[in-house]
């Protein structure tokens, strides 16, 4: 019967793959021009949303750019009857669970031709597989992360001090937020001072000596890092973290899985409030995962409090919330594990299934933690390693 | 019961109520009510067990004057098992109540409760309780009073407090802990978790029917696992902390336990299954190997340390290319794949049989990261019989996914298995190896005669129990535990030395 199943998949993909090389001959986009379309629509920012029509048409082309141009991904299509030819809106595109970018390269054109290879952290065993993002092209990704850094964390200042917790892209050449800081450093910090190290090690002289300096000048700083990070800065004896000058604010990311979870995310925000001084309405939670190229943002600057506890993502990226069960699409508000068409993601595959569970309202992402959801139970290690996946 | 709360709490006769209760969001009727969050109440408790220990004379037993029937091991096993018993007589109230209330409690469906209510409960009986002391200790018992081994005397003395702090949802764990130190005489803080929270409920309310005396040594108290008001002062006083959980619970927990107090641990381990050629000779044996391993990986739906969740099945000698398939017909040896799809069909099944309960979300979301992906890799390759392969069951959980080229790694819990193929033992145990120090129970099938050499190895790698996938859900109750005897772990030794005439005496 499951043999049916899948012979019957092959079949459709194989009678449906003809059908599609006619069609998508008739629609020949250029990739470069979808590129240059989707760089220039991201560098218009953040502000206001996209009509649907714009955002359909743009991942459609995105969907049959990938077709074309990803042997793993096509397969994956053609196996579901999925091709640019059946497909009539951006929900209908095959959405490939993140745990794929494991398993699978995941990339438009040859994987050697990337021009950088993000991997996800190990898992809590080492030596197994880590999740690959290959990128093609950077330029996509540079353009796609300044417009919402810059509404989300710096929308008041040209040029910040940045003190990061993250380490930088020399120590971590594969972490896509090493490079993300870096990135938005370049073009919104008027210094930055690296915290850590390649290995997650605080260099707490770095970090003193970075806050010592803001403090006599009265400049505020960006203070930003990962939940764990920040875990492990306030439990140092004394702690490096100090009160930063006015005007500062802290950009947390990283969520609460794996190792950082004795701490639920208010206590994390209520004790570096305590500890520096910045006001909680000033600490803002980034949300964003390797296998995805955009990030969402906690919009607090902009809306104070009341923009916690709920992610804004860019006009470029779509995001529902489906049933695990069936996949099938949960009603607003509903929760269910959350699903992004990322049009940032054109050079891998845009439509991601993750294992993360929230609802979606007005476009908005309430994010449940992974910890906030029932107890874990049974006592086989797979609980722990789903919980304990991180970026 | 039905529309009732269900109080997830049993206290003995003489202890402190509560000062208020408070109601557990458990997502499913009923609601739970458990204790309130309190360290002045839970010091009382605890304190209480502890001078049990000394009244009853369960820790120093030696004194003549104050032994009681309670006090003799051997008397306590058949106490005890009285009260396990009644969980497997249909006509017993108490096995009745249970089997009502342990779907809603643990999510499994109601004919899988009872399955792993016959399978647990099977081991509470006096006979096996009373050859668990002998198998762990010898005959007489050195509990509590001296006896005669070789040249010296040994005595075996029980925790004055045994805290135990359960993990998951594999119902029957907490009654089996409590068993344990209840046997040895110790008092006894049983914290259930949340999704097997009925049985030790229940067996505490049967025990205060059946032995008053014993029941006044054991209080079982559900709280949110993690709430320090309880959990310290419940720690505070142990002798003995017993916890089953992750790593990250282990290390949490062992940070806060008192210095002086034995800390034992049952940290999250992983299970595989092992199956040799031999079992694949004909169809028929293969399909009834693929039936064990259903029932092996279905039962607690897979959420127990001993569930298998990767089957390594053995390329047979003739398949020189390790095809995986074989020429169709009945009689023709079975290749890995044709195992997977045997599988399939047995969970298939299976379901009609024993469904599978309802699964958390992030439990659902796995599952369907590991099917997407394996349909990847079937939909990339060549789609020969010997490529990638997955079959599931839809809605329900259960999914097979035969994965040669070692693509594939599984966080599933449901009914979730990854059938990979080996051609050699050496292929096999490098394989093994990195997940060596986490083994616990290996399922194997078809080995014949090289199963000491297999099992050898394989203890050598970190697994500490090998047996044949029929068993695998249920390891008699003198298992060595994750590598250690169950009773001696709680126990501390004496040794008396005497020499010359002294010596004839124990």
């Amino acid at each position: 019967m499951c043999r049916v199943y899948i012979r019957a998949a092959i079949e459709i993909g194989i009678a449906t793959q003809t059908t599609t090389s006619m069609t998508t001959e008739s629609f020949k986009d250029d990739p470069s021009a979808l590129l240059r379309d989707l760089v220039s629509a991201m560098r218009m920012g953040v502000a206001g949303s996209w009509s649907e029509d714009r955002f359909e048409a743009l991942a459609l082309r995105a969907f049959r750019h990938q077709f074309e141009a990803n042997g793993p991904y096509r397969a994956f299509c053609e196996g579901r009857g999925s091709t640019p030819a059946t497909v009539k809106a951006w929900t209908d595109v095959p959405a490939v669970p993140v745990a794929a970018f494991k398993a699978v390269e995941l990339v438009c054109g040859r994987p050697h031709d990337a021009e950088i290879v993000f991997r996800t952290s190990g898992t809590t065993r080492g030596g197994r597989a880590r999740g690959a993002h290959f990128v093609p092209s950077l330029e996509i990704y540079r353009a796609s992360l300044i417009p919402p850094f810059r509404a989300h964390v710096v929308p008041d200042l040209d040029r910040i001090r940045f003190v990061s917790l993250v380490p930088a892209p020399s120590d971590l050449p594969d972490s896509s937020l090493s490079f993300m800081v870096d990135a938005a450093a370049q073009r919104f910090a008027s210094e930055i001072a690296w915290g850590v190290d390649g290995e997650g090690a605080l260099d707490e002289d770095a970090l003193v000596r970075a806050l010592h300096a803001a403090e006599r000048a009265g400049d505020p700083v960006l203070l930003l890092g990962t939940a764990f990070a920040f875990v492990h800065a306030l439990d140092r004896t004394p702690s490096p973290l100090r009160s930063l000058p006015p005007g500062s604010r802290i950009m947390e990311t990283g969520g609460f899985k794996g190792r950082s979870r004795e701490l639920s995310k208010p206590e994390l925000h209520a004790l570096l409030a305590d500890r520096t001084g910045v006001p909680r309405e000033r600490i803002v939670n980034e949300y964003g995962m390797t296998e995805l190229l955009s990030q969402l943002y906690e919009p607090v600057l902009a809306e104070g409090l009341a923009g916690a506890d709920r992610h804004r993502p860019p006009p470029w990226l779509a995001v529902r919330a489906l049933d695990p069960t069936t996949l099938d699409p949960m009603p607003a508000g509903e929760e269910g594990i959350l699903a992004f068409f990322d049009l940032a993601n054109l050079g891998s595959v845009c439509h991601v299934l993750t294992e993360d569970v929230g609802s979606v309202v007005d476009g908005h992402v309430r994010l449940v933690g992974r910890t906030e959801g029932a107890e874990p139970r049974g006592c086989s290690r797979a609980m722990d390693e789903l919980m304990s996946s991180v970026r | 019961m039905t529309d009732r709360d269900f109080h997830a709490y049993v206290l003995p006769r003489w202890a402190p109520e509560p000062s208020g209760l408070r109601s557990i969001d458990a997502g499913a009727a009923p609601t739970v009510r458990c204790p309130e969050a309190d360290a002045v109440w839970m010091d009382a408790l605890v304190s209480g067990l502890r001078d049990r220990a000394t009244v009853a004379g369960s820790s120093g037993g030696g004194e003549p004057g104050i032994r009681t029937p309670v006090s003799d091991p051997v008397e306590r096993a058949r106490k005890l098992g009285a009260v396990g018993r009644r969980f497997l007589d249909p006509d017993d109230r108490v096995r009745r109540e249970c089997l009502e209330l342990l779907p809603r409690g643990s999510g499994l469906s109601a004919p899988m409760a009872e399955a792993v209510l016959d399978g647990m409960a099977a081991d509470w009986t006096p006979e096996r309780l009373e050859r668990l002391l002998r198998e762990e200790f010898g005959d007489p018992l050195p509990l509590g009073r001296f006896v005669r081994r070789r040249e010296r005397s040994v005595m075996a003395v029980a925790p004055g407090l045994c805290v135990q702090l359960v993990a998951g949802s594999v119902p029957g764990v907490g009654v089996n802990a409590l068993l344990r130190s209840l046997l040895l005489g110790a008092p006894t803080l049983l914290k259930p978790g949340l999704g097997d929270a009925v049985l030790p409920v229940l067996f505490a309310r049967a025990l205060a029917e059946e032995a008053p005396e014993l029941a006044d040594r054991l209080a079982v108290v559900y709280w949110p696992g993690g709430e320090t008001a309880n959990e310290d002062a419940a720690l505070g006083r142990a002798d003995t902390v017993v916890v089953y959980g992750s790593d990250h619970t282990v290390a949490t927990l062992e940070r806060r336990a008192p210095r002086k107090s034995r800390f034992v641990a049952y940290p999250h381990r992983e299970g595989v299954g092992v199956v040799g050629r031999a079992a694949l000779g004909t169809e028929a044996s293969a399909r009834g190997c693929a039936e064990d391993v259903a029932r092996a990986t279905a039962m607690f739906d897979q959420r127990g340390c001993v569930s298998p969740r990767v089957v390594y099945v053995e390329v047979p000698e003739r398949d020189a290319e390790g095809s995986g398939r074989h020429a169709e017909g009945s009689e023709t040896p079975q290749g890995p794949a044709d195992f997977a799809r045997l599988l399939a069909q047995a969970f298939s099944v299976l379901e009609g049989r024993l469904p599978s309960g309802a699964l958390e979300r992030l439990e659902r979301s796995g599952i369907q990261q590991l099917r997407g992906t394996a349909e990847m890799l079937a939909a990339g390759s060549a789609g020969g019989p010997a490529e990638p392969w997955v079959g599931h069951g839809g809605a329900a959980s259960w999914t097979v996914v035969y994965d040669p080229h070692l693509g594939l790694e599984s966080n599933c819990v449901g009914r979730a298995v990854v059938v990979r193929p080996f051609r050699t033992l050496d292929e096999l145990f490098g394989r093994l190896a990195p997940v060596g120090p986490h083994l616990q129970t290996v399922g194997v099938a078809g080995l014949g005669d090289r199963l000491v050499e297999v099992a050898e190895s394989l203890g050598r790698l970190g697994a500490s129990r090998v047996t044949s996938f029929a068993t695998v859900p249920f390891p008699s109750p003198w298992w060595h535990h994750d590598g250690r005897g169950p009773l001696w772990d709680l126990v501390r030794w004496v040794d008396l030395e005497r020499s010359g005439d002294e010596a004839d005496g124990a």
